[in-house]
């Protein structure tokens, strides 16, 4: 069983020394190579969501939608993760999961879209930054002043440090190579459907859900990290305080202690295209000035090494356990 | 009534000087207040309505999600003793007095505490009442702090009430974005940051439920609709607000700064207004009244409080302070 060499299943210390090697490979092939730039796969999964989207969301009763919902996310996700499960069995198995994980996570270009945001706000150049962060958040950016844009950023790197490396992350500890593939297929298709238009209430009702579902822990842990790794008094009492007041059980915790670690403030009034939307604050202190969106990078980043920190002392200790 | 410290009109006949000449700088109010619009007709003729987009504009300045607006912080601070049993209350001292005149009297045991070390005090509380920053000490609490404070409190059912009153200048040091939580009061006034005192605008900022008790007592129409339309302005104005920002961090250096030229050390001061304790602070104030300046004297500290003088009282200042007796 490949399951053998992650913690949960594990059985000997070499399983998790093994699960830690391919971690920190794929984070540093990441580092290194970022996202495939030529032929991403995740361009060819959304072309078929958006084809089995448009066979399935035909139903006429909620309940029916629904259901075709539900589906359809499992049709989707069912194959790639057999395909993935039998190469992962595979003589080349600690590579596929080395890859499939490397596929699953997006650090670097996290990190490369939030400074093509700061480089031109550091340098007053507010149309360039408009364009770019137009490029990663659903909202008017238009009229955007540089501290809208730069918490807007923020906001966006803090939440993504969870849906692009911590959630991949963890459901890679907790089910190897697969694990990841699905929590990343899970989140585009929560990025595609998890709407409340029309179209898709009831057809995006399985993927939006499922997709907290999986993330519920992962944003927790998310949090945590950020708590640790910035004003950990700060960000706890945040957490504790404003998280319960987001829309989303997710994303919640994981922006409100982000925000208090950085001790900067998030949320707020922020224009939707045709009006503007009175959304709680999160943190505390000033808004975030475009430094802040490097200090958001730095803290993901923190994040990051406390969690390789974290899995590779329990290895040791599991080796002295076992030795 | 308590008796405040802006009574200029005393002085001018005291000193025999006509009140037009005298360089007030007993408050710690912004000498360039907000610019007021001009009010449309139909803004005197009507009854202020709730919906004018007041609120929106105060729930985003203030970055929370309740709020109500009150005549001046002074209206709710008289409500909140009411809203509770006789209790004990941990009143900040030195502090603005009508706070602890307030609960007085209304029944409730007040005492004092110095800062939040002051743990004895503050574990036998039900309500502790805090200036941030303070007025006149300007001590200033840090958020984290006093939310681990409002968490100690709201285990017993107690309560935390914050005058942010002169935070404007450093909304970085605010915890209204916190007062969805149950048992937290912050109150605002327009009056020093926007220099609008004469307006009678303040506002509360706290759970909906106890904004409906405060609403219950005070009753429609507190504020009226040319006070409601300017507070409008002056509130999304934040152009003027950045600026004013910039200038009063200036302005507060320069008078920090000519305060110390003059071997008077400010020990503490907010954007505002600066707090110099001085031995001789009897001397000083009757000299500076002498020359036409009035400043607010604190016996009971043996200090001084020095406003932000307006453009053309920095010359006066400097000159009275260049023949002091000591």
């Amino acid at each position: 069983m490949s399951f053998d060499y992650y913690p949960i299943f594990a059985s000997t210390h070499l399983a998790l020394g093994s699960a830690a090697c391919a971690l920190i490979t794929a984070l540093l092939l990441d580092h290194v190579l970022g996202e495939p730039k030529r032929w991403h796969p995740l361009v060819g999964f959304g072309w078929l969501a958006n084809k089995t989207e448009n066979m399935m969301n035909k139903f006429a009763s909620p309940l029916g939608l629904r259901i075709s919902g539900l589906f359809a996310w499992l049709l989707l996700l069912a194959p790639f993760m057999a395909i993935s499960y039998v190469l992962s069995q595979g003589i080349l198995g600690w590579i596929i999961d080395v890859l499939l994980l490397y596929f699953s996570v997006g650090a670097r270009s996290l990190g490369l879209h939030a400074k093509q945001i700061e480089a031109p706000l550091t340098q007053g150049n507010l149309a360039a930054a408009r364009h770019a962060v137009g490029m990663i958040v659903s909202r008017d950016t238009t009229q955007l002043n540089a501290t809208e844009i730069s918490t807007a950023t923020v906001e966006s790197v803090l939440e993504n440090g969870n849906d692009a490396i911590f959630g991949a992350i963890f459901w890679f500890l907790l089910l190897g190579g697969t694990g990841a593939l699905m929590f990343r297929l899970a989140n585009t298709l929560d990025a595609m459907w998890g709407y409340r238009t029309p179209r898709f209430q009831y057809f995006g009702w399985a993927a939006a859900r499922l997709d907290d579902l999986l993330n519920l822990i992962p944003a927790r842990l998310t949090a945590l990290s950020y708590a640790l790794c910035g004003h950990t008094r700060t960000a706890i009492q945040c957490w504790h305080s404003q998280a319960h007041t987001w829309y989303s059980p997710n994303a919640g915790p994981v922006m409100a202690a982000g925000a208090g670690a950085m001790q900067v403030k998030l949320g707020g009034a922020a224009s939707y295209y045709s009006q503007i939307k009175q959304r709680p604050v999160l943190g505390l202190g000033q808004s975030p000035a475009p430094k802040h969106i490097l200090s958001a990078i730095k803290l993901v980043n923190r994040s990051i090494i406390l969690w390789c920190a974290c899995i590779v002392i329990a290895t040791l200790i599991r080796g002295l356990y076992f030795a | 009534m308590l008796e405040h410290g802006g009574n200029l009109a005393q002085a001018a006949t005291k000193f025999g000087i006509p009140l037009e000449n005298w360089l007030d700088l007993s408050t710690g109010i912004n000498p360039v207040g907000y610019p007021v619009p001009a009010i449309p007709a139909q803004i005197w003729q009507r009854l202020p309505m709730d919906d004018d987009g007041l609120l929106d504009a105060a729930r985003n300045y203030y970055s929370c999600q309740h709020i109500m607006a009150t005549a001046g912080s002074q209206a709710a601070l008289q409500v909140l003793p009411t809203l509770r049993k006789p209790c004990v209350v941990a009143v900040l001292d030195p502090m603005y007095k009508e706070h602890a005149h307030a609960w007085r009297s209304h029944g409730h045991e007040v005492r004092t505490f110095t800062g939040l070390q002051d743990e004895a005090a503050l574990n036998s509380a039900d309500v502790v009442l805090l200036c941030n920053p303070n007025n006149p000490s300007a001590a200033k609490f840090d958020p984290t702090d006093l939310l681990d404070l409002h968490t100690m409190l709201q285990k017993r059912g107690g309560w935390l009430i914050v005058d942010e009153a002169f935070v404007d200048c450093t909304p970085q040091q605010s915890i209204g974005q916190f007062t969805h939580l149950d048992g937290l009061f912050v109150l605002r006034s327009l009056g020093k940051f926007f220099g609008l005192a004469g307006l009678r605008v303040g506002f509360l900022l706290a759970q909906q439920a106890h904004l409906n008790q405060v609403q219950q007592v005070i009753g429609p129409w507190s504020i009226s609709g040319a006070s409601r339309y300017i507070t409008k302005f002056a509130l999304a104005d934040i152009a003027w607000q950045q600026t004013t920002r910039a200038r009063l961090k200036t302005d507060s250096q320069c008078l920090a700064t000519l305060l110390q030229t003059y071997g008077l050390n400010p020990d503490n001061g907010t954007m505002l207004f600066q707090l110099v304790y001085t031995p001789h602070f009897e001397k000083l104030h009757q000299h500076l009244a002498e020359h036409g300046i009035w400043v607010r004297l604190f016996k009971e500290l043996g200090a001084l409080r020095f406003g932000l003088p307006p453009e053309h009282g920095w010359q006066k200042l400097e000159g009275a302070l260049k023949k002091l007796p000591f």
